[in-house]
């Protein structure tokens, strides 16, 4: 059965560090560009999740009919935990949604991709969610930390006829060591031998993949491009015009976003007519895919624009605090409530798909739920669960300045009405510079904080952009 | 008509502070001396038959459980019947109250009330501020003390123009009176400049906009109405309060430009006592931040809602103002021990109704004295008592 592209979204962290701050800091002169780095309330999971809303508002799905969720992350930010669920939930798909998480090596995106396109295939799902994230984390002072970057994509695939179709794939692999992580440590090691890598893996592998696709006449090409150098390699191996390339531009926009890569590469031609051949690479294994476009693929074009889009820069010090790279001595002050205990197992649903209780009475929304069995405005006792709305309007706020490690201050806390006539008070992920009573808000996945080893997830508040109001 | 079946016979406390150097145990038993001494025709301790004691954090804070028990071994007193009254920043104010009733009911004739709180054996990270990590971050992470009143500073000042002068003129209100009150925590006058450029805390309050984290302890004692002649020819009497409660968390608040609690508190007191607003001489209020004391002289109806920065910048609160607010120094400058706040407020109404205030001592034309608490998440219980130098 054939499997088809619906819609296209990505996910892109908030935060830039410019690669010059880096060198600077290890002595180096020079580097030029920026890396797209997530603030301290992103990670591969957050991105995900706004990559994954995105298609799925682009296709004009509802979540409750996704029929699984295919995630790939190098390594989810909950490594051991229920990462997937808590992704699933959060994006409120129901609890019987199948799918799984890929992971291992930057290859995993595009295992997801494969095993959501057989699963459609096979007719186990009707519509599948496929999200590719990273957030990658290199060792201090390595090569690759200057290219290090973070984004996400998703596709929704269905078996429906849609504007693009998925095509021939391919695969060659070799068990070749490059660039990992060992199982005890948290960051990246360096390449043993940049040449080496290159002339003898990468290279060899990437080109042989790209070869076969080259057969087909891709009109638009996403390759790897670890270093900035790779691709064009590649490129010249299996005569790939370089203006053909559309994964270039999203490198030297974001750096390298490892799993997240080989999807996000193909994003720009998604917005036209062509084949599009998508190659991915990592743990020593290479595989590509082709993708006829037939018409824009809805989602890409505000896509393409949110991979352009301006943001704030962070410092060096800030990108290493943001990923626990760098930490204050001492003590921080642990969550009154562990997130494995009773009152997270009894809010984990509220908490991930802010959830309110509509009054049957009277017709307030209370939230949370869980705490609310009777209605704050007229004591009424029944209620029916409703998903509060996402965004809404500033009604007061403080701007935060005084809080023990590990808040870090300004933490801007509004009280936000929202567009259902629920009320909400929620953290700002913002510096404070934005907030005003009155202002437009948005609410996103956020990470609220690591608590005993786990992150703990929730919305934010986030000031909408003027532009795209 | 006053209820006025309750009198006030004695009240005392110890300097407000960081007392590193006592234990509760000894601020308590300072304070019940205080008390005792306090009494015109003398007291004879053992004539207490049951206490109750105001503590907010005993148990939170690392320290032993303080149930009924710590009291009354801490002043002499073992076997006496005592319990202890949680009930957030107006522990010491509900203290009270319930006194009042066990007398009122006739089952005990002679009750002490004691309010005891050490805010600084811990510090302020692991203390006062551990409170940002707390609960469960659907209700918000990051919330310390200030960020239950600053919404309100924010949304007052978006709707009636009230500035961080008006806030500033509170602290610089309180902080003069507190430099005349020789139990206050600070004792030192300062300048709206000062406040203006003191450090921000939780925008859009400064430092100076808030309260100390102060050690301290207070009590006083309540005497069935008709046998206050046997210990003083100056009595006060209980006219009235009332305990009020509002949603606890600030996302359930339907306004931000006032504490419900605290006006419906108020109603319940000012009906018991029979009187209104305006015959009231002076009163002790909850300004743990300068944004508070705004509120609550609205909600206390002593200016109409909107009209408190302006009444407090024009001097209409001060010493010799239309209505003296906190002449103690209030939480600003005297403190705020939380437990023992509202019991030391009440020690302060009972001087100035007595004319025992010295150098803040106000005009008594009507006699009646106002005490306010508000606090807990959302400031969502609020205590007014009231009282009279008349029966």
């Amino acid at each position: 059965m054939a499997v088809y592209i619906h819609s296209v979204g990505v996910g892109v962290p908030s935060r830039r560090l410019a690669v010059a701050d880096i060198n600077s800091a290890w002595n180096r002169t020079g580097g030029r560009g920026t890396v797209a780095v997530c603030a301290d309330d992103e990670d591969a999971l957050t991105l995900a999740w706004s990559a994954a809303n995105s298609a799925m508002q682009a296709a004009e799905i509802e979540p409750g009919s996704v029929d699984g969720l295919w995630w790939g992350v190098t390594r989810a930010p909950f490594a051991e935990g229920p990462s997937h669920s808590i992704l699933a939930a959060s994006l409120s798909l129901r609890p019987t949604a199948a799918g799984a998480l890929t992971s291992g090596s930057t290859h995993c995106g595009i295992d997801a991709l494969f095993a959501a396109a057989d699963a459609v295939a096979a007719g186990t799902a009707r519509i599948a969610v496929v999200v590719v994230s990273d957030a990658l984390r290199a060792g201090l002072g390595t090569a690759s930390e200057t290219r290090c970057g973070a984004a996400a994509a998703a596709f929704i695939l269905r078996s429906d006829e849609g504007p693009a179709a998925l095509g021939a794939r391919t695969t060659h692999s070799q068990p070749l060591l490059d660039r990992y992580r060992g199982d005890t440590e948290n960051d990246t090691r360096d390449l043993y031998d940049g040449r080496l890598f290159r002339e003898e893996i990468f290279v060899p592998i990437v080109s042989e993949v790209a070869g076969r696709l080259a057969t087909s006449k891709p009109t638009a090409w996403s390759l790897p491009d670890p270093d900035g150098r790779l691709a064009a390699a590649v490129a010249k191996n299996a005569s790939v015009p370089p203006d053909s390339i559309t994964s270039s531009n999203v490198f030297a926009t974001l750096g390298d976003t490892g799993a997240a890569a080989c999807l996000l590469g193909s994003v720009g031609a998604f917005t036209r007519v062509g084949n599009v051949a998508v190659v991915a690479y990592g743990g020593g294994r290479a595989s590509g895919i082709t993708i006829d476009v037939n018409r824009a693929i809805p989602g890409a074009e505000t896509a393409a624009r949110d991979l352009q889009s301006d943001n704030a820069s962070s410092s060096y010090a800030d990108v290493l605090r943001f990923r626990r790279q760098l930490t204050p001595t001492g003590e921080t002050i642990a969550m009154g409530v562990p997130p494995e205990a009773a009152l997270f197992t009894r809010g984990a649903n509220e908490m991930l798909q802010l959830l309110g209780g509509r009054c049957d009475d009277c017709g307030t929304i209370n939230t949370p739920p869980s705490i609310h069995p009777h209605c704050i405005a007229c004591g009424g006792p029944k209620m029916e669960p409703v998903e509060l709305a996402r965004t809404g309007i500033v009604h007061t706020f403080v701007i935060n300045y005084t809080m023990p490690a590990p808040f870090v201050a300004p933490l801007p806390i509004a009280v936000i009405d929202l567009d259902d006539g629920s009320r909400v008070m929620l953290q700002v992920a913002d510096d404070g510079s934005n907030v005003e009573i009155g202002a437009r808000m948005q609410l996103l996945l956020r990470r609220y904080a690591y608590e005993r080893g786990a992150p703990v997830y929730g919305f934010k508040a986030v000031p909408v952009r003027k532009e795209s109001l | 008509m006053s209820w006025n079946k309750v009198a006030v016979v004695g009240a005392g406390l110890i300097k407000m502070g960081e007392l590193f150097d006592q234990s509760y145990e000894t601020m308590a038993a300072g304070a019940f001396a205080a008390c005792v001494e306090s009494v015109d025709k003398g007291f004879d301790p053992s004539q207490v038959e049951a206490a109750f004691v105001a503590t907010q954090r005993g148990t939170l804070w690392g320290q032993e459980g303080i149930g009924g028990n710590t009291i009354p071994t801490a002043i002499g007193l073992v076997g006496i019947a005592c319990t202890r009254i949680e009930n957030a920043c107006p522990s010491g104010s509900d203290a009270f109250r319930v006194g009042a009733m066990a007398v009122a009911s006739g089952v005990h004739d002679v009750v002490l009330v004691i309010g005891v709180e050490k805010m600084r054996d811990k510090s302020t990270e692991e203390g006062l501020l551990s409170r940002a990590a707390a609960g469960h971050p659907i209700f918000t992470r990051g919330e310390t003390a200030p960020v239950l009143f600053a919404p309100f500073a924010t949304r007052h000042m978006a709707e009636f123009g009230t500035t961080r002068e008006m806030l500033a003129s509170v602290a610089v209100k309180n902080h003069f009176n507190g430099a005349r009150d020789p139990y206050a925590h600070f004792q030192n006058e300062i300048t709206i400049e000062q406040v203006l450029a003191s450090a921000p805390v939780c925008h859009p309050l400064h430092l100076l906009d808030c309260c100390p984290q102060t050690d301290g302890a207070a009590a006083v004692l309540l005497v069935n109405a008709d046998r206050a002649h046997e210990f003083t020819d100056k009595p006060v009497f209980v006219a009235g309060f009332g305990l009020a409660t509002d949603h606890p968390y600030l996302h359930e608040k339907a306004s931000f430009t006032e504490i419900k609690a605290t006006g419906m508190a108020a109603e319940r007191a000012y009906a018991m006592a029979g009187i209104s607003p305006t015959d009231i001489d002076c009163a002790e209020v909850h300004d743990c931040f300068t944004i508070t004391e705004i509120l609550d002289i609205e909600d206390l109806g002593f200016f109409a809602k909107g009209d408190g920065g302006r009444a407090s910048l024009e001097g209409d609160t001060a010493l010799a103002g239309r209505i003296p607010v906190n002449t103690s120094g209030g939480l600003l400058a005297k403190g705020h021990p939380i437990g023992a706040t509202g019991v030391a407020q009440i020690t302060e109404c009972w001087w100035q109704l007595r004319g025992q205030a010295d150098k803040r001592q106000v005009e008594i034309r009507n006699g009646y004295a106002l005490q306010h608490n508000a606090g807990g998440r959302g400031s969502g219980v609020a205590v007014v008592n009231i009282l009279t130098n008349r029966r």
